[in-house]
């Protein structure tokens, strides 16, 4: 038997992917790429830029089993913080026989700000739990990747929610932008590039309302 | 009408031995190196002549055969001493044979054939009784005589499913020539009528960029397309990334010999003088767990030591003598940041802590290193062809893996350097890291799925070793 579940946590900002409330959700369906962001996600991602007062960008494709509406099925967290940075995970869950397949995504801003956030490595010993800070995005590649108007820098080895994702990471009247994707079973490395490159290409920005 | 080898073996193995498979690929995606003719036949059999020694970012590189095979088997020889005497000519002839149409070089074949206990135990026990060389530290603290070559055991970091084989006999073909070993293992496998049941071949491949073109590993994981291909840098000798061959990292020639080091008592016989131990294990490599999970600084961290640095771009690390670690280093490492690095949490055992002068007169400088890796890169899920795939979860696709392959001059010698990997130091200081914890780096990507030890005699003593001494 399979089952499809849709996983909503606030704790997986900390811990990873994975989750522990499931919903139930309709078949997956593939969005077309257009020029603006899609009406059915353009209220989520507008309210975004007016929270966080910058702009963001909505992004027009989304590789097959999700789609980026905030407030939709595939939500997996919307967060802001103080200093306006955000993150909006969406993520879509398959458990067939103990086989996870899994697709997740997730993009931050930085409104303002243009450096590498810092994370803290944890790992225990005897009990204890040892933390050192270390660069969220890490393993920069050497080639950046120029889609659209945004060129973006590859990151292969980044931290909490992004942990085991390539992250793509750009800068824009200085704030850093980035869009990230799980690299598992059903998209491999390559496949996952290549869902990283159509996402980004057909990012659409968002201004904050007046 | 007789029992062919072939008809034994069927069509099974006597297929796989023959076919290539995609290590086919190694031939094509890769020029053979330049190299040296040999200087003869050693007495060993486990030293390979003509290797080319390249410059790597400053550091001299080793640059091990292109193509490696590993041929495991039981006997089916008969267990009386006519028929075994007789096998023993049979194979020694099929050697002969080999060495007369190779040279002991990458460009030729480098044969090598070990011994497993099972063999000593049930063909020539009471000659291994007399003769099989003893430990002297693994008998010091034992307080009994404990031989050279003991059963392979678990280590801490192990899956508690890692099979321990029993296999009679293993041999090693390496060349730069995928038909050289096809040869070779025909010559062995295939025309020795009915002297071996086959229970696995092992394959797998080497050899770095180091000319600045797309490595042989990076290249053939790609075409197999294993996951985490993609991320393996373009000039990696191994899938993991940096450079294990240094020179100064492997062992010089003789070291790791029964007489070299003293580690080893010979029992007042010349019977096993040049020979060795050989540790053959296969182990799973998680690449997207290794790229993906461990930054450039961790994956440094773990594969060295703590805190080296390191250029991103830079695959070759020096380990040359005044590189090595002490116990007490690694200590030190683990109180300051609870890691430990592979290579140097290993270099307190397996270098050399004082200068050793060899009974042939060579000298061993301290920080020497003392095995021999012959370790090679696999495509194998988790053997090329297996006799029993239920027990050894034999699978076709391909998963990226490393057949260990490594000379030591005993089972113990070996054993004290896998456990300083896990943070069990020579000096008796525990680290206590969880089994396959990311502290100790490559243990946390890494999953041993078989070990074996094996004796290997000297060349004159290669095939059946004691079985001349049967009554």
């Amino acid at each position: 038997m399979r089952y499809v579940v849709l996983v909503a946590i606030l704790a997986v900002a900390a811990s990873g992917c994975g989750g522990e409330e499931r919903q139930t959700a309709s078949a997956p369906r593939e969005t077309a790429a257009v020029a603006s962001c899609p009406k059915a996600w353009k209220a989520g991602w507008q309210r975004l830029a007016n929270d966080v007062g910058s702009l963001v960008y909505c992004p027009t494709w989304m590789p097959p089993e999700v789609d980026a509406k905030i407030d939709g099925r595939f939500r997996n967290g919307r967060w802001v913080d103080d200093d306006k940075s955000y993150l909006v995970s969406f993520l879509w869950l398959d458990q067939d026989a103990g086989v996870s397949r899994e697709v997740h995504v997730n993009f931050r801003g930085y409104p303002g700000r243009t450096t590498i956030p810092t994370c803290e490595s944890t790992h225990s010993v005897e009990g204890k739990t040892i933390r050192k800070p270390i660069p969220c995005f890490s393993d920069p590649q050497p080639k950046k990747r120029r889609l659209g108007d945004v060129t973006a820098t590859v990151y292969t080895a980044n931290q909490g929610i992004d942990e085991w994702h390539v992250l793509y990471a750009w800068k824009r009247n200085g704030s850093l932008y980035t869009v990230s994707e799980h690299v598992v079973s059903p998209y491999a490395y390559s496949q996952v590039i290549q869902n990283l490159d159509r996402m980004t290409r057909g990012l659409v920005a968002l201004e904050p309302n007046a | 009408m007789r029992l062919t080898r072939r008809r034994l073996l069927g069509s099974a193995a006597a297929g796989a031995l023959a076919a290539a498979g995609i290590y086919e690929l190694v031939d094509q995606l890769a020029g053979s190196p330049q190299r040296s003719a040999a200087a003869g036949l050693t007495p060993e059999q486990h030293l390979l002549d003509g290797l080319a020694v390249v410059v790597d970012s400053d550091v001299e590189v080793t640059v091990p055969p292109l193509h490696h095979e590993v041929v495991t088997a039981t006997l089916r020889t008969g267990t009386g001493a006519a028929a075994l005497q007789e096998a023993q000519a049979e194979l020694e002839q099929a050697l002969r044979g080999l060495d007369e149409r190779y040279e002991a070089t990458p460009a030729g074949l480098g044969v090598t054939v070990a011994w497993g206990l099972p063999y000593f135990r049930r063909h020539v026990a009471a000659q291994a009784a007399r003769h099989l060389p003893f430990d002297t530290r693994a008998s010091a603290t034992a307080g009994k005589r404990v031989w050279a070559l003991e059963s392979a055991v678990r280590f801490p970091s192990d899956p508690p499913d890692t099979i321990l084989e029993k296999n009679d006999v293993a041999v090693l073909l390496r060349s730069d020539s995928l038909d050289a070993i096809a040869d070779g293992s025909e010559a062995l496998f295939e025309e020795l009528d009915g002297m071996f049941r086959v229970t696995s071949v092992r394959r797998g491949f080497v050899g770095g960029g180091f000319d600045g073109s797309r490595s042989l590993p990076k290249r053939m994981a790609m075409a197999a397309g294993v996951p985490g291909a993609d991320l393996i840098p373009d000039a990696a000798e191994l899938f993991l990334g940096f450079t294990s061959t240094q020179k100064a990292a492997l062992g010089p020639p003789r070291i790791a010999n029964f007489e070299t080091l003293g580690y080893v008592d010979l029992r007042g016989s010349r019977y096993f003088e040049h020979g060795t131990h050989m540790h053959v294990s296969h182990l799973f490599e998680n690449l997207e767990a290794w790229y993906l999970n461990f930054d450039h600084r961790e994956r440094v961290d773990t594969t060295f030591r703590p805190g080296l640095d390191v250029p991103v771009d830079t695959l070759t690390v020096p380990q040359d003598p005044d590189d090595v670690q002490t116990t007490a280093d690694v200590s030190a490492d683990y109180r300051a940041t609870r890691r430990i690095g592979h290579s140097g949490s290993i270099q307190p055992s397996s270098r050399l802590a004082e200068t050793v002068r060899g009974p042939d007169g060579t000298v061993y400088a301290k920080g020497t290193a003392i095995p021999q890796r012959a370790d090679f890169n696999t495509l194998d899920n988790p053997f090329f062809w297996t006799a029993n795939k239920q027990r050894d979860g034999y699978a076709r696709e391909p998963a990226a893996g490393l057949h260990f392959v490594t000379f030591n001059p005993s089972s113990d010698d070996f054993r004290r350097n896998r456990l300083a990997m896990d943070g069990v130091l020579p000096d008796g200081t525990v680290l206590p890291f969880e089994p396959r914890s990311r502290g100790q780096g490559f243990n946390a990507v890494l999953q041993t799925t078989h070990r074996q030890n094996f004796l290997v005699p000297p060349r004159a003593h290669r095939s059946f070793p004691l079985a001349e001494l049967r009554a």
